[in-house]
């Protein structure tokens, strides 16, 4: 039987295996989200605690590396499995209805799902050309930060791409432990809720940066 | 023809194992050698076709439906008997023996009956190492039901889903052999004749529903388990595919018909509504376990159910079977249900209905567990009838249900025709005039697992079978026989559509040949019959081609059969002068109105021979030998 | 109180997918269906207006049913975008006309789905289902042998949350609503089934891992949690019995 063979690459292929990726890379996501959240917040303390989290962050050296590595690995399974998983579905279904209505099962997270996601990679593109491959020789993240949002067309952006991830992590928290099969009847509703109050908590605490901001300079 | 009934000798209790050592045996590597068909993928086909495949058989498989879990066991609700005793109430094989004789008012053969209970014990242990999730008590341990004609509680039960249950149960096991490649399944076939080669039954001529190509089969033995006839009614609890056709294509190869006339009513049905409507819809007979049936005492009373005091509510069955109350067998139940509606104690809009009321176990036991009891049953009244019976009585009639008689069959299970196998509801074997409740379930499982597997071996193991191919000439002839029918009817092009005849069909025998009989009317109903028929081949109107997948077609083919047979069900009626069971003809009663029997002549099964359309079928008697229970006038008061 | 029952009739316009054969071309033709109680099934009333259709020398619509109880799982359409019609808990035969309003235009579709062809009209093979069930969806026991039904003990709540799963019917709404046509809850209830019960312990891995891998082979969609196969399951077979095959699946899978 060919399960025996390569039961661990055959595990990862089936369709539940190709789901634990997209979970465990998610919640990746998740626990990096809250911990750039923790830090971001720093700059509510001001200049020089944002600063020198900063330094802090990156003395830690091969580590951060590591972790850049680790996330870019997560992000790369992440968006393929993602995007294969999307090609399949869309042809599991060749013939559409002339009317599908929503049963009650659907929440603006799990329709959007794909369409948050692309535009997620799409803003972490432009995030990191502006916030990590800055040049930071003459200029502290603090003022890279400062001016950046000192755009209104940029800090709309912002806002709004928080929102979507916001929105993604939303159906996306919950849907994870789902997939690992920790939720039962009695959990499931824990897990829901809690994942929405994670979404409220990106949403609300990336989103809140830049209207912080504006209101400091 | 010599109705030969292979009773083995010996005491009761003794016959099965003894014949099952007289049986011969094929040899495991032989048994590969043998093809068998099976059609009907019921409890009773899918449990034998599992088992005779898991035996070494080579199986071939069919049913109507797209998938055999679809087999119209599905909808069995209530439950299952066994003579376990896990209750320690009394129960015993020997009680289940005695009660299900009794039940079917002594009409039925002792060493079947006897041999049914013996397997009941076998058929749970089976089930639930399938998986079966019966209903557990809190200790874990299985629990169990009352139901009608029993003063035990011997049935097992899942929910309200037992027939599903149980047959997911032989579908996994039969999909288990498909999987390893023993059994073919045949979906979407319907069987439209039987292959007769030297007098044997050697396959079949199948309709591919989908493709409208006619198909041929041989083996060495064909098994039918194609299950009841009580659409032949149009309105019935049967599913909608439910049909004769199989069963009336062995008739008319040969095969006995037995009791044609004995048809179960139910009595816990929802009432009719409508003239569309299209089947009637069961509400479990466990009801009844916690149900009070009652009218009002006044015809002139028409008030709602809650505004009826107690002093004036008629509980007609507690105060008629003190004994039973509720609880008497179907038959009797329904009956009476009738008799209070012919004097005018019916309610509802139609008046063709009485109350089924659970007011008082809700108040007794607290609604939630009424609610793990019956909850499915209330939720499908509710969207049936839009009424909510925690609030108020369900209403109920009796309905067509079950039909005892078919295919008659030799204590082998095997028909008049050589080589052709009768399981199920499909055969007569085991209910008599009337079948107790959650015993259906049981015999065809018994046929399936536990009988057939013997009982063919003994026939391939003894006959010399020359391999028969599907070109043999009998194949084309039948073949050539099925096309020129179906020509036919689709030539017809009249003005009536088959559900139309269909209907006036059903209208005719339960007027006249349901839930009580008289002569005169009886001799009315076969002319109408006959007259039907006659307009039916003229007059129907089939649309669209052979050559494709066709309903109306499928349909038109099996009110066809109907046609043919209701006349056969009037005849048997007609000739069996003496009530017993569900056949109760009002010109023999007792005083107190209960099923006046006629022992001395009518003690016997009527197996019937076709002649030929348009002879009178040929009558054969099966004498009934009660050696072991004494025939006496069945009373539940 | 016995509410006296609506009587009333009402006139609605269907809209039904014709489709000749699974090689044909199909397209939506309109119908009209008069004085339909609000006493009638769903195909009650498909039932009246296939007979007109027949009178006037059509050819009637194709659909799938049986037992009309809703437990075969033979019938289902897309109704109005919703399978099995707008009413939860609910299968096509057990849809009532009473919920329909005079004058409602109402779609009719068949199910959708690569794993499920269209045979005719609105009738779907839904062979994919019992090869999957054949992969695994059983328990290895032959005739004869087993132990007595009360060897093993099944606690209540066990056997219960059993049953709640054994209840599917295999009718394939999930698969019909799901967004993404998968089978996950029609399988899921299987494997939950027999995970939950002692008696399918034995081969609790094997089973996880042929059934899932038969579907995946089959051609539904992957799952993406969107639950709307348990909103439209008319059994409400809950997806955490999806939860519970997942669970199997890896464990059977990695450790
Ligand atoms: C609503 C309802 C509730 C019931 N509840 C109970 C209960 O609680 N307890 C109990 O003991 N009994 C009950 N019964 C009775 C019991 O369900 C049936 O008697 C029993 O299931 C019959 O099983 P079977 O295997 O003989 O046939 P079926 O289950 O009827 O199967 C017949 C099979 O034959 C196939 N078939 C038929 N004709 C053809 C053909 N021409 N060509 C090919 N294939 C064909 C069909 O596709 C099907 O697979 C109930 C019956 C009804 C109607
Ligand atoms: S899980 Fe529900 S919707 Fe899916 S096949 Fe089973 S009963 Fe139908
Ligand atoms: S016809 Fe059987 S479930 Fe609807």
């Amino acid at each position: 039987m060919q399960w025996d063979l390569n039961w661990f690459i055959c595990t990862l292929r089936s369709s539940i295996g190709k789901k634990l990726i997209m979970a465990l890379t998610g919640l990746g996501f998740c626990i990096f989200l809250i911990a750039h959240l923790a830090g971001n917040l720093t700059i509510c303390a001001g200049e020089d605690a944002f600063n020198s989290y900063s330094e802090r962050l990156h003395a830690l050296g091969p580590l951060i590396i590591l972790t850049e590595i680790g996330l870019l690995f997560f992000a790369v399974a992440h968006v393929f499995i993602g995007a294969y998983l999307f090609y399949e579905n869309f042809r599991a279904r060749p013939e559409g209805y002339l009317v599908k209505k929503n049963a009650g099962g659907r929440t603006i997270g799990s329709v959007t799902m794909p369409y948050t996601g692309l535009f997620i990679l799409l803003f972490i593109v432009i995030h990191l050309v502006d916030f990590h491959f800055v040049e930071k020789t003459d200029q502290t993240i603090y003022q890279i930060v400062l001016e950046t949002f000192s755009n209104p067309g940029y800090a709309f952006f912002y806002i709004v791409s928080m929102i979507i991830v916001a929105i993604h992590v939303s159906h996306g928290f919950w849907s994870a432990f789902q997939t690992l099969g920790v939720s039962n009847s009695e959990y499931m509703s824990v897990f829901r809720v809690v994942s929405i109050i994670i979404s409220l908590a990106v949403g609300f605490g990336f989103g809140i940066l830049p209207i912080y901001i504006s209101f400091i300079s | 023809m010599q109705l030969d009934s292979k009773i083995p000798d010996g005491p009761l209790s003794e016959k099965w194992d003894r014949h099952r050592f007289e049986l011969k045996l094929v040899n495991p590597a032989s048994k590969r050698k043998f093809k068998v068909i099976v059609v009907g993928t019921g409890l009773a086909g899918a449990s034998a076709s599992a088992t005779l495949a898991e035996l070494g058989y080579e199986v071939m498989t069919f049913c109507i439906q797209d998938s055999p879990r679809r087999a119209h066991s599905i909808a069995a609700q209530g439950g299952i008997n066994a003579a376990k005793n896990y209750q320690n109430d009394g129960d015993s094989i020997w009680r289940l023996f005695y009660d299900t004789i009794k039940g079917g008012d002594f009409r039925s053969r002792e060493a079947n009956v006897y041999r049914l209970a013996q397997i009941s014990n076998n058929i749970i242990d089976q089930c639930v190492a399938q998986g079966v999730p019966f209903a557990r008590e809190y200790g874990g341990q299985l629990a169990n039901r009352s139901f009608g004609g029993a003063q035990v509680s011997r049935t097992f039960y899942a929910r309200g889903q037992t027939g599903q249950q149980l047959l997911l149960g032989a579908y996994g096991a039969l999909s288990r052999q498909i999987a390893a490649g023993k059994v073919s399944l045949f979906t979407r076939r319907d069987m439209l004749d039987l292959v007769v080669i030297d007098g044997k039954a050697r396959g079949i001529v199948a309709r591919n529903l989908v493709s409208g190509e006619l198909e041929k089969y041989a083996a060495d033995a064909v098994v039918l388990a194609t299950g009841g006839y009580g659409n032949v009614f149009f309105l019935s609890t049967n599913s909608m595919g439910s049909n004769i056709s199989a069963a009336f294509a062995s008739y008319r190869k040969g095969a006995s018909f037995a009791n044609p006339c004995f048809v179960q009513i139910h009595p816990t049905c929802i009432p009719v509504h409508g003239t569309y409507q299209s089947k009637l819809t069961l509400m479990s007979e466990s009801l009844r376990n916690d149900g009070r049936v009652w009218v009002p005492r006044s015809p002139e009373d028409k008030r709602p159910p809650d505004q009826i005091p107690e002093t004036e509510r008629d509980y007609y069955l507690e105060e008629r079977y003190p004994r039973f109350g509720n609880l008497v067998p179907r038959d009797v139940a329904s009956r009476n249900a009738k008799v209070q509606c012919d004097m005018g104690k019916g309610v509802g809009d139609t008046r063709l209905a009485v109350y089924l009321d659970l007011a008082d176990a809700i108040e007794r036991d607290g609604r939630d567990v009424i609610a793990r009891k019956y909850g499915n049953l209330f939720e499908m009244y509710k969207k049936i009838t839009a009424q909510d019976p925690y609030e108020t009585p369900m209403m109920i009639y009796p309905a067509v249900h079950y039909t005892m008689g078919g295919l008659w069959v030799d204590y082998n299970l095997m028909s008049t025709i050589p080589g052709l196998f009768v399981l199920g509801e499909a055969n007569f074997s085991d209910h008599g005039a009337n079948r107790l409740g959650a015993s259906a379930l049981m015999q065809g499982l018994a046929d399936g697992y536990f009988i057939i597997p013997y009982t063919i071996g003994d026939y391939l193991a003894q006959d010399s079978h020359d391999t028969v191919r599907e070109d043999h000439s009998a194949f084309n002839e039948s073949s050539l026989q099925v096309e020129t029918r179906i020509k036919k009817l689709l030539s017809i092009g009249g003005k009536r559509t088959v559900d139309d005849f269909h209907r006036e069909l059903g209208h005719i025998l339960w007027e006249n040949c349901g839930m009580t009989r008289k002569e005169k009317d009886l001799k009315k109903a076969k002319k109408l019959v006959a007259d039907l028929r006659v307009e039916f081949w003229e007059n129907v109107l089939v649309g669209g081609s052979g050559q494709e997948f066709n309903q109306s077609l499928e349909k038109a083919g099996r009110v066809a059969d109907f046609l043919q047979f209701g006349e056969l069900m009037v005849i048997d009626a007609l000739e069996r002068k003496e009530s017993c069971g569900c056949h109760f003809n009002e010109d023999f009663q007792t005083d107190e109105h209960e099923a006046l029997r006629d022992d001395e002549n009518f003690c016997h099964v009527s197996a019937w021979e076709y002649r030929g359309e348009g002879s009178k079928p040929k009558l054969h008697k099966e004498s009934l030998e009660f050696e072991n229970v004494e025939l006496t006038q069945r009373s539940y008061k | 109180m016995t509410k006296a029952r609506d009587k009333s009739c009402i006139n609605l316009k269907l809209k039904v997918w014709r489709q000749k054969g699974p090689d044909a071309r199909g397209r939506f033709e309109t119908y009209k269906a008069r004085d339909v109680s609000t006493d009638m099934s769903f195909l009650e009333m498909l039932d009246v207006v296939n007979e007109e259709i027949i009178l006037s020398g059509k050819d009637p619509i194709a659909f799938d049913h049986d037992c009309r109880e809703g437990i075969c799982g033979a019938c289902g359409t897309m109704v109005n975008g919703r399978a099995h019609g707008p009413e939860k808990g609910t299968t096509l035969c057990q849809l009532h006309m009473r919920h329909f309003s005079p004058g409602d235009t109402v779609v009719i579709e068949p199910w959708r789905s690569r794993a499920f062809k269209v045979i005719k009209d609105l009738v779907v093979d839904r062979i994919a289902f019992e090869k999957i069930i054949q992969a695994g969806g059983y328990i290895s026991v032959n005739t004869g042998g087993a132990p007595d039904g009360n060897a093993v003990s099944v606690p209540q709540e066990v056997a219960e949350k059993a049953m709640d799963a054994a209840e599917c019917i295999g009718c394939g709404a999930c698969v019909a609503a799901c967004p993404n046509a998968s089978a996950m809850l029609f399988v899921g209830a299987k494997i939950s089934q027999f995970t939950l019960l002692p008696q399918g312990l034995p081969e609790a891995k094997k089973r996880a891992l042929a059934m899932v891998g038969k579907m995946d082979q089959l051609g539904f969609g992957n799952c993406a949690n969107e639950t709307e196969c348990e909103k439209e399951c008319p059994k409400e077979i809950s997806i955490e019995n999806i939860a519970r095959m997942n669970r199997e699946f890896l464990k059977a899978g990695l450790l």
